[in-house]
């Protein structure tokens, strides 16, 4: 049996209504922004419980279009956490700003104990990443930001419809950063973004900077980047939104499964803390283990596509050589390179292959 | 047949029926698919059968028939125009204390690309052709110029043997910017081969289109050709190794299927502009109070990306065409340099007086290669009618 990471053969096996939707906006002509852009916006902006969504040309994207926006830039620093997908820290980067890293916690998510002794005069904001659709700890980073002055950014690229003490992902920052990539939990037919916020300024802002800064066709407010969510994307956008609930529901059900078979294996695997007021989504069940690599090579060859994420902490890729971090900077981050694994859990899994799976993992570990 | 108000915004398409020769929208990208709708369904189909929507097989295909039209050796796929200007000017090393040499009465991303990377613009006016004007480049350069970037504006390639001897003589670096000239020949080559890099929008309204946005490089140098592979994937060589900071800038997998059908057509519908434009030539020649874009010289092969011309009275002119049914537009109104966003460079009224003389007087005429030659005549009528009686 075969079991997938990418689930996207199976969601749109249902091909004929996208295209058809598809097809309208063909014979239309009209491929930017318009009317399916602002109705996916509207859409967004209301699962997020948020006044305002900016649809943009990744998540990546999102990041540097509110890094600039608000000005931060060269000599400025942000803080973020170190165990993300380099994305985060690339993003912080090309604003000429420099990332300073603090490592993890047991949930994956920035360790906010560890922010303090990270500010220096020049930090601008902190960047907590809501890394595997887990949601960092936003009341103690909250507070750690107003006591220092700093403006707070979501990365919830992994995080769509996560929530904290009920409080939704993307409702505590000056905005909250999202991916629509194909492997994201709302995903569309290649790269595209989101940014939400409730700041009207912001909004405004940020519709100008990801369209050349144009005011209207021929007026040029600031120098701007090319950044939009197509109106293609936005169609199929449009179609997988209403089905969020039920991906992230599936995500979680599929999860806590994962949770209550492998919980007989804690002598090898080492699942994270789940306090009942995280709403976790999910993006990636990822657990510790003991033989990871073993086990990796071992499922591989059972046709069960686990992965690694990531096998290399950002502080010690080549890129961040100039941020001069080293071995043993970030104990957690390190350690979790090597002994995490990340199961299939998406919402199209059968039981049949959640069995198999566990099943798999029972025989390398006992066997 | 439904009307076009004068108030309403002049380059707006409309719907309208396809066979009736008015209106005459400045521009009809549906009447486009219209011709090979199927064939981009079932690119995008197999697209999806494959489950596969970041780079990939489609991408790498639509790059190497990209280079190969254009002559070069490679070419790489990203997210916009706008983004290959970036990525092209960042990857020479443009940076902060740098200048780059560019024009004035472009669309502002060549511009913007340059201001996004922390360096300086230095705007040098333009000739009868819209074009950078080589006499004015040496007296730009200083020692932080770091690049020339001249806009093959309209479709229509740069005088690139000067251009290219100047930057030679100061060891300075050409990118093009081919955002309106995808086929357009110099001296028998085609833009995007001369310079160090060229860069290409795929915008839907760019004679080679997606269907969203889109852009692509080209280069023939192979070091030039990794470096922006790993530069438009966040600076991934491969899943897990991170090389350099970066952006995300792709072309998506799906706008290069699409890419790939367009392609099969895009030198039939260039060959179409280039009639349009003979038909205008023609058809307008005897009209005092329009000046024709200047006649191609021998070794020059335009591609009519709009077909500008100068007219006297030309707000009037564009409203009474907006009021017989046909679409018109202005490319561009406002110079950069006089633009808000432009203050910053520290220019000013008469800094440039071609492109600021040029921003009040030209008007582009629908020229896609859909239009009839009984719509064309019309376009040219409704002019004539328009200067008997003003």
């Amino acid at each position: 049996m075969k079991v997938k990471f990418s689930y996207l053969d199976r969601q749109f096996v249902e091909l004929d209504a996208y295209l058809a939707d598809v097809r309208n906006l063909v014979v239309s002509g009209n491929f930017t922004l318009g009317k399916a852009v602002t109705e996916f916006e509207q859409r967004f902006a209301s699962l997020c419980q948020m006044p305002y969504a900016i649809g943009v040309g990744s998540g990546t994207d999102a990041l540097i279009l509110t890094l600039k926006i608000l000005g931060i830039g060269a000599g400025d620093e942000v803080i973020t956490a170190a165990n993300t997908f380099i994305a985060t820290v690339g993003a912080i980067a090309m604003t000429g700003a420099r990332p300073v890293l603090v490592d993890n916690d047991d949930g994956y998510t920035m360790n906010p104990d560890l922010i303090e002794a990270a500010i220096t005069p020049r930090t601008k904001a902190i960047l907590p990443v809501h890394y595997t659709g887990n949601v960092a700890n936003m009341p103690a980073i909250m507070e750690v930001a107003e006591k220092h002055g700093l403006k707070v950014i979501e990365d919830a690229c992994q995080a769509i419809s996560a929530a904290y003490n009920s409080q939704p992902v993307g409702s505590w920052g000056e905005t909250a950063c999202f991916s629509l990539h194909p492997l994201k939990n709302l995903n569309v037919w290649g790269d595209g973004g989101v940014i939400v916020t409730r700041s009207a300024e912001l909004n405004r802002k940020l519709r100008l900077f990801r369209n050349h800064g144009l005011a209207n066709r021929d007026e040029v407010e600031f120098f701007g980047h090319n950044s939009r969510l197509d109106s293609l994307q936005a169609v199929i956008g449009n179609r997988l939104i209403g089905q969020t609930e039920f991906i992230t529901n599936q995500r979680i059900a599929n999860a806590r499964r994962l949770d209550k078979e492998l919980a007989d294996l804690k002598e090898f695997i080492s699942i994270p803390a789940r306090p009942e007021y995280v709403k976790h989504v999910y993006h990636l069940y990822i657990v510790r283990v003991k033989r990871r690599n073993e086990l990796l090579a071992c499922l591989k060859k059972n046709e069960i596509d686990a992965r690694v994420h990531y096998p290399i902490p950002t502080h010690l890729q080549r890129a961040a050589a100039n941020l001069r971090y080293k071995q043993g900077d970030f104990p957690m981050a390190e350690n979790d390179s090597r002994v995490s694994i990340t199961l299939p859990a998406h919402q199209h899994l059968t039981d049949a292959e959640i069995n198999y799976m566990v099943e798999k993992i029972h025989e390398f570990y006992l066997h | 047949m439904p009307q076009i108000s004068p108030r309403a915004p002049l380059h707006q398409a409309c719907i309208y029926n396809m066979d009736a020769i008015i209106p005459i929208p400045y521009v009809n990208v549906a009447r486009q698919h219209a011709a090979i709708k199927d064939e981009l369904l079932s690119a995008l189909s197999e697209v999806l059968d494959g489950g596969h929507f970041i780079l990939g097989e489609q991408v790498e295909k639509f790059e190497q028939s990209f280079s190969d039209l254009c002559g070069v050796r490679y070419a790489v796929g990203v997210n916009s125009g706008t983004d290959a200007l970036i990525l092209g000017l960042k990857a020479i090393g443009v940076g902060p204390g740098d200048e780059v040499i560019t024009v004035p009465n472009s669309f502002v991303s060549s511009t913007a690309c340059i201001r996004l990377l922390g360096a300086k613009t230095v705007f040098v006016d333009v000739g009868d052709d819209y074009n950078m004007d080589p006499k004015n480049i040496s007296g730009a350069i200083s020692p932080r110029t770091k690049a020339i970037l001249p806009v093959h504006l309209t479709g229509r390639p740069c005088d690139m043997e000067p251009i290219m001897n100047i930057a030679k003589r100061h060891s300075v670096h050409v990118v093009e910017d081919c955002a309106q000239a995808v086929l357009a020949e110099y001296q028998g080559k085609r833009v995007g081969s001369f310079g160090t890099i060229g860069c290409f929008s795929l915008h839907p309204l760019k004679t080679l289109n997606a269907c969203g946005d889109g852009g692509v490089l080209t280069t023939d140098d192979p070091l030039l050709w990794e470096r922006l592979k790993i530069m438009r994937n966040l600076g991934l060589k491969t899943r897990d190794d991170c090389v350099l900071w970066s952006y995300n800038s792709r072309l998506d997998t799906i706008q290069a299927a699409i890419l790939l059908v367009k392609l099969r057509y895009v030198e039939r519908w260039t060959a179409r502009r280039r009639e349009n434009a003979d038909r205008y030539r023609g058809a307008l020649a005897k009209i005092s109070q329009v000046r024709l874009p200047p006649a191609e010289k021998k070794y020059e092969k335009a591609v009519y990306h709009t077909f500008v011309i100068q007219a006297e009275n030309r707000d009037n002119l564009r409203e009474y065409l907006a009021s017989q049914g046909i679409g018109s537009g202005v490319h561009y109104p406002v110079p950069i340099h006089l633009s808000t966003a432009g203050r910053e460079l520290g220019y000013h009224e008469g800094s440039f007086p071609m492109a600021e003389n040029q921003a009040k007087k030209v008007v582009s005429l629908p020229v896609y290669p859909e239009l009839t030659e009984m719509q064309i005549s019309k376009v040219c009528s409704c002019i004539q009618d328009f200067y008997n009686k003003h």
